[in-house]
């Protein structure tokens, strides 16, 4: 993060360089607008059409997240159900959303490793860290277009452009970095770790049979489903794939398990 | 739903529908209302390969088609979804056949009143 941070100052630098004063008063100004929709942010929820979860209505969810949250040492989050068709999975401030679509493909085990990973990013701190970054992005975008038109220099505008590629590239990996992270907190918070991989491999389906990346998975039953058209990779993905994750628990779940088998 | 296509090979709705389709709209006429987890239970006793995904994914294209309607519901074991048949079986079969006799009729007017009446007779 703090290379993240180091690259929107240096931006700044550069507006200062190049402007002097008309560059810092842009920077205070460009500064203090992102502080300002981030505390507006914090207070508003995202919208959608969540319903409020109930503890009489799931109760095992409830208890699940609840005894998860204790786990985890953070307050009890609030939980939304997303009226989505599509399995999904957020989390934002101390909350955190399950679309419909989950219950449908999912077993009681892996809905709750899916909402092990959004409270394992509620303990790490991203849900405070990703709305800021992602606003970052935007003011690096404002200040290379701000660069580039006022100063109409060619090397200035070349190394604005480049700061600002450099934090796309930074804000992937950072991003890239938390999922993991989320991953590994929710494999401590789990009473089956395994239903975590569970859940990502059958997402992965999901996904693979959605997109038409599936070709003849099972013989007589995907060829007939008729697919949308592929759609085009991101340039630079900000979220790790489903593999690389499914990997990592792998990893994880056996590293644990030599370890605790040396103890005994 | 208006069929884009007829397969003069498959026998019934296999001729408008996908196959898995066809299959899960034939147990839907039947039960009228189910969750995707209770047809899969059905479709996993003919199909023991098949998967929770490919269900709610195949069942969702129905709704898609106009074939089924999807809404919340609040039951013994929570929160949702629950897929509802629009249309019954006899409903859809006399849009089928309206539908393909007006394609007909519009392509080849003299030909298919030519051999409608023939068989009338």
């Amino acid at each position: 993060m703090t290379m993240l941070f180091l690259i929107v100052l240096l931006e700044a630098l550069l507006a200062v360089i190049a402007l002097a004063q008309l560059g810092l008063k842009v920077s205070l100004v460009a500064f203090g607008a992102v502080m300002l929709f981030y505390a507006w942010a914090s207070i508003h929820d995202i919208k959608g059409r969540y319903i409020p979860l109930q503890r009489a209505e799931i109760p095992w969810l409830y208890d699940g997240i609840a005894e998860m949250a204790k786990k985890a040492n953070i307050p009890m989050p609030r939980v939304y159900l997303l009226d989505d068709y599509i399995p999904t999975a957020y989390s934002f401030k101390n909350a955190v959303v399950l679309s419909l679509g989950l219950f449908e493909v999912l077993d009681q085990d892996e809905i709750l490793a899916v909402a092990a990973h959004e409270i394992g990013h509620i303990k790490n701190g991203d849900t405070k860290t990703f709305p800021l970054l992602a606003c970052g992005k935007y003011l690096m975008l404002a200040f290379t277009l701000f660069l580039m038109v006022l100063t109409r220099n060619a090397v200035l505008s070349i190394s604005a452009l480049a700061l600002a590629g450099l934090y796309e590239l930074a804000w992937a990996r950072f991003h890239k970095d938390r999922e993991f992270a989320a991953d590994e907190t929710a494999l401590r918070l789990l009473e089956t770790p395994m239903s975590l991989k569970r859940a990502l491999e059958e997402l992965k389906y999901y996904e693979d049979l959605r997109t038409g990346m599936k070709s003849n998975a099972v013989p007589s039953i995907e060829p007939t489903i008729e697919r949308k058209p592929k759609q085009r990779p991101p340039i630079i993905e900000t979220h790790p794939s489903y593999d690389e994750r499914v990997l990592r628990i792998i990893i994880e779940i056996n590293g644990n398990r030599m370890i605790k088998n040396r103890i005994q | 739903m208006k069929p884009h296509e007829f397969k003069l090979t498959e026998d019934g709705i296999k001729a408008v529908l996908p196959p898995l389709e066809a299959e899960i709209m034939e147990h839907m006429w039947k039960v009228k209302v189910a969750t995707a987890g209770q047809v899969y239970e059905v479709m996993r006793q003919k199909h023991p390969d098949i998967r929770r995904s490919t269900i709610s994914i195949l069942m969702n294209r129905l709704c898609e088609r106009g074939l089924l309607e999807r809404s919340v519901e609040t039951g013994r074991g929570g929160m949702r979804y629950v897929y509802s048949i629009t249309s019954t079986r006899e409903e859809f079969e006399e849009k089928v056949v309206q539908s393909i006799l007006d394609a007909l009729m519009s392509n080849f007017r003299e030909a298919t009143y030519a051999y409608l009446s023939k068989i009338k007779k």
